[in-house]
């Protein structure tokens, strides 16, 4: 056995790998099940004990009832990450193609644009559609051939028309990184599991959102206008007081119900009525009694956290509490007492993590706006020669340079709220009174940080126009069924298969089952283990492989059988049918390779996953055929155990 | 168990015959496309197609007459998976604004049955969607559930903004199921699928789809060049645009003759024909090898019988792959469900005729050159 020692190591080593990177996936599909049974009985509690509920408001809790379930044991999430993803085709969700409307943009920022104007976008509209050529240079080129030159419809007189184009190619590509950073906003608030945003081309972003039930509201993250204000923070003494009266009233509801029904009622109740306090009762048993009463008596400062030292009363959340807080602060009783002219708000991006989970912060604003970002004319990331720290200056037209000069007059040492579709991206404290509308913002941690308030900031100035040119939406049951339908025919493929091969082949046909199995097996460990996503196609994929698999493998038995017809003992037979095969196995799975290289470069979505599939498929097939069914061959002619090959 | 032992067939010689009827299934496939032509899917061709699940069988003549009534022009309306399932399907991407007021008429009638006489206005309206205002914010959202339970897709325009708006989405698919949940109201539908493809993206896809299949050849090409003779690759990517081309007739061919098929050529498809350009010149390559091989031990026998040599002997080799192959394909056409169905057909075709051309045509093709150029081919 000594001689195989090796191979045995390397064939046990990759099995042992693909099985590591699968366990995920396996925890994952029972954990996914075990939460919907719980989902779908705390459902069933809800709807007996309130069934006026509508369907938006039901998902809303059941959605806090999930989040909670997730934030309790955190390896629910780990091993989430680690699955197998699946293409949305798969689980359903929303695919969205945006593209940035440049002639839109154009006519926005064009100074004084007339009716010659307009014609020559009208043209460069019409013309773009059939062309490859970007809008700007269409429409640089018309004017070329009007003979105006660009200077009268864009940037300033001491410009050639060659600095002008490239500004106006930098204002397209910072008009799409805007509408990417808005979109990434809304997303990111509306709470959308594991979404994808990327930039595709120049001017093309495409939104991935798995699971997403609400397409409309969903759509709406997309589209639309961003909302860029200024909000005044509330002094902290105001919020305090006004966080305790939330407090009080919540534990006083909670007690009042506490005295009168057991543990599930009270919480399915209150769970109806916006409270969430039940979940994390019934399913953290093992919190002593003393944290247990502090829950009791003070539900809302369980999970918005204040700083005893920070002077402020920014509110740190868990990300996966602010649902809870936010059902919390819906509750009638709670709305009492809120002053109506303020609310909460969040930052729009963590702060940092704690026990591994994004931690936001909370923040009383009132309702009002100050001012909105219309006014603002520019913004500019830069680092301040005196301090080398990051900066952002802002600039406001004469409208905002005097309401701005008002506003931070009256408010100074208070702070401000800088707000993107309500969310707070930076809450400065206010120095001096502004005059003259450059005012300077401070205390960014890096140039990130700072590249992306310059981001947001223009987005109130410079509304970024989208077309929607593609949107896939697949409903969750038809992902169900078609991993229900993939799956069993990737079984029954197998099995057919392996008749055949067993039925053919004798027992060399059972080795190559076998072989078979891990080939699935290492697809699919492959897949987790490059976090590549699983599509329906792919699934036919794997498939294929399966039929194509065995290729390798009858090519070798063929050829043994050929040396064994010429009288050579079964080793040589093995030794010489296996080196014989090799040219044919390889040369014809890289052509099948290419073709699947291809296939990923020109395919999109699902074509692309069938694609990863095949090429993952080639890969562990001839693994299988090559290393796996030969070391068994081997081993069993060393054992001296008759090899049949049919 | 073996077949096919000890075979030694005269394949070259039926070259002719195999010649007459790829050139027959050719030609049927061409007059068919010219007759017919090639349908293609709204993925290039850009539209609107949703396909919706009832609880019930329905009547398919039922459901086209009510989306005739529409005014979306020349819609398609098919079953999908079985008796309960309706694909509609129409090159419109947007609300033509024939149809917009009887649009928006609708809504205004589904918020008269929940709220009568509110006091509402229609604040914006674009291609894609009207935009409310009521009086504040509670009747905005009790609005807004209703009529989304009641399949409108509404939503809040700005959670911000005083929250008294109401984003009304007005589309092709909305307008459909709108409409079809009245008109079939005992018997409820979900949404299985829904998809929007602008002209734009369609042409992009289609150049993508040509490209793709190009280049897969083109480094076929080249790769069989390296590794073999050119002429070698020159005849198997002549057998590949064989197959493809008679597959692609085939598709004109038998468009609407099989019930419960739809063979309409999107992308799908076309993954379908790459995979069957993958599997063609594997079977190419494995004949090929044979031919090498054999060229390199009889130096001096000649090219005929060496091809009909290595042939015979790959022979059982290629009806087991092929025979394996197809199981899984059919296994696939039969279970695989509604959206693989048609890459299933393609590929069982496919793989027939590319193991038929791997036998007759690309061998074939070699031999031809060799004689017609006295060439001697040597490894």
């Amino acid at each position: 056995m000594k001689e195989f020692r090796f191979r045995i190591i390397i064939v046990l080593g990759a099995i042992g790998l693909a099985l590591y990177l699968l366990y995920p996936t396996y925890v994952d599909f029972q954990n996914t099940k075990d939460i919907n049974k719980i989902l779908e009985e705390r459902k069933q509690h809800l709807l007996a004990a309130n069934p006026d509920l509508t369907t938006s408001q039901l998902e809303k809790m059941l959605k806090v009832v999930e989040d909670s379930l997730l934030s309790d044991n955190p390896e629910i999430t780990k091993n989430r990450e680690k699955r197998v993803k699946l293409g949305l085709d798969l689980q359903g969700g929303m695919r969205v193609v945006l593209e940035v409307n440049t002639s839109q943009l154009l006519a926005k920022i064009a100074n004084n644009p007339d009716d010659t104007f307009e014609e020559i976008l009208k043209e460069a509209e019409e013309e773009a559609v059939l062309s490859d050529e970007s809008i700007v240079i269409i429409v640089g080129r018309k004017l070329t051939e009007r003979g105006i030159r660009y200077s009268r419809y864009f940037g300033t007189i001491r410009q050639d028309d060659d600095q002008i184009l490239a500004g106006l190619n930098e204002d397209t590509d910072d008009a799409v990184t805007r509408a990417l950073e808005i979109i990434r906003n809304r997303v990111d608030q509306y709470g959308v599991s594991e979404p994808s945003i990327q930039r595709q081309g120049s001017r093309r972003i495409i939104v991935e959102l798995p699971g997403v039930a609400r397409e409309e509201e969903a759509k709406q993250l997309l589209q639309g206008t961003a909302l860029l204000e200024f909000r005044l923070l509330k002094e902290p003494e105001y919020t305090i007081s006004v966080m305790q009266k939330i407090d009080e009233s919540l534990a006083k509801a909670i007690g009042v119900l506490d005295t009168v029904t057991t543990q599930i009622e009270i919480g399915d109740t209150l769970i109806a009525e916006g409270d969430t306090s039940f979940v994390a009762d019934a399913t953290l048993s093992t919190e002593d009694l003393s944290e247990e009463e502090f829950k009791k008596q003070h539900p809302f400062f369980t999970i918005a956290l204040l700083d005893p030292q920070g002077g402020s009363a920014d509110a740190y959340v868990k990300g996966d509490d602010k649902n809870k807080l936010l059902l919390m602060l819906s509750r009638p009783e709670v709305q009492k007492v809120i002053p109506n002219n303020v609310e909460f708000v969040f930052s729009a991006k963590p702060i940092g993590q704690q026990d591994g989970q994004d931690v936001y912060i909370m923040y009383l604003v009132n309702n009002k706006p100050e001012l909105t970002g219309g006014v603002i004319t520019d913004a500019q990331a830069n680092i301040d020669p005196n301090t080398t720290a990051w900066i952002v200056s802002m600039t406001m037209n004469s409208e905002g340079a005097t309401n701005w000069a008002r506003i931070t007059g009256a408010n100074v040492g208070k702070r401000i709220a800088i707000m993107l579709d309500g969310a707070v991206f930076s809450a400065p404290v206010v120095r001096n009174k502004i005059t003259g509308g450059r005012s300077q913002i401070e205390g960014m941690a890096n140039m990130e940080e700072a590249k992306l308030l310059e981001i947001i900031l223009k987005a109130g100035a410079l509304p970024t126009p989208v077309d929607i040119l593609e949107e896939r939406i697949v409903g969750p049951s038809l992902g169900e069924d078609s991993i229900i339908k993939g799956f069993r025919s990737v079984v029954l493929g197998y099995i057919l298969v392996v008749l055949f091969m067993i039925f053919y082949y004798k027992r060399a046909g059972t080795v190559s089952a076998a072989a078979l199995v891990f080939s699935v097996l290492f697809i699919l460990g492959v897949l987790a283990g490059f976090k590549a996503t699983l599509t329906l196609p792919g699934i036919a994929g794997i498939i294929l492989t399966i039929g194509m698999a065995v290729d390798a493998n009858v090519l070798i038995f063929e050829r043994i059988r050929e040396e064994m017809a010429t009288g050579k003992t079964i080793k040589a037979s093995i030794d010489s049918g296996f080196a014989r095969a090799y040219s044919a196995i390889f040369d014809s799975n890289i052509t099948t390779f290419f073709t699947g290289i291809i296939l990923y470069q020109f395919g999109t979505g699902p074509i692309k996953g069938f694609a990863i599939t095949l090429m993952i498929g080639i890969g562990a097939s001839l693994f299988s055929a090559l290393v796996i069914s030969r070391l068994v061959f081997d081993i069993m002619t060393a054992k001296g155990v008759k090899v049949s090959i049919g | 168990m073996r077949i096919l032992e000890n075979l030694n067939y005269d394949f070259l010689g039926k070259r002719k015959i195999a010649y007459s009827i790829s050139i027959t299934l050719f030609l049927i496939g061409l007059i068919s496309v010219i007759v017919k032509g090639l349908e293609f899917g709204i993925d290039f061709k850009g539209g609107t197609e949703i396909v919706l699940q009832f609880d019930d069988p329905v009547d398919v003549g039922e459901i086209r007459t009510y989306v005739e009534n529409l005014g979306l022009g020349s819609a398609e309306v098919k079953t999908f998976g079985g008796e309960t399932g309706i694909m509609v399907r129409t090159e419109e991407q947007v609300i033509p604004p024939g149809i917009y007021p009887k649009v928006i008429e609708n809504i205004e009638s589904a918020i008269e049955k929940f709220s009568p006489g509110i006091e509402r206005n229609i604040i914006d309206s674009t291609a894609s969607s009207v935009t409310y205002e009521f009086a504040n914010s509670e009747i905005t959202n009790a609005v807004i559930d209703k009529l989304f339970e009641a399949g409108f897709q509404t939503g809040h325009v700005s959670k911000e903004l005083d929250n008294k708006q109401m984003i009304v989405r007005v589309s092709i698919s909305d307008w459909i199921k709108e409409n079809l949940s009245v008109k079939v109201e005992n018997n409820p539908f979900i949404v299985l699928k829904e998809d929007i493809v602008g002209p734009k993206i369609g042409e992009e896809l289609k150049q993508d789809a040509v490209l793709a299949i190009f280049f897969a050849l083109i480094v076929i090409l080249l790769y069989l060049g390296f590794r073999f003779k050119f002429v070698f690759a020159m005849g198997a990517v002549a057998a590949l645009f064989h197959d493809v081309l008679i597959t692609l007739g085939l598709f004109a061919a038998l468009y609407g003759l099989i019930p419960g098929l739809n063979l309409d050529i999107d992308l799908t498809v076309v993954a379908a024909f790459l995979t069957l350009i993958g599997y063609s010149i594997n079977d190419t390559v494995v004949n090929y090898d044979r031919i090498r091989e054999n060229l390199k031990i009889h130096k001096t026998r000649p090219l005929y019988e060496i091809i009909n040599t290595s042939i015979s002997q790959t022979m059982s080799r290629t009806l087991i792959t092929s025979g394996t192959t197809l199981i899984t394909v059919l296994v696939l056409l039969i279970f695989g469900g509604e959206v693989l169905k048609v890459f299933a057909f393609t590929l069982f075709f496919g793989v027939i005729i590319g193991t038929f051309s791997s036998i007759f045509v690309a061998s074939a093709l070699v031999y031809e050159y060799a004689e017609k150029y006295k060439k001697k081919l040597e490894f």
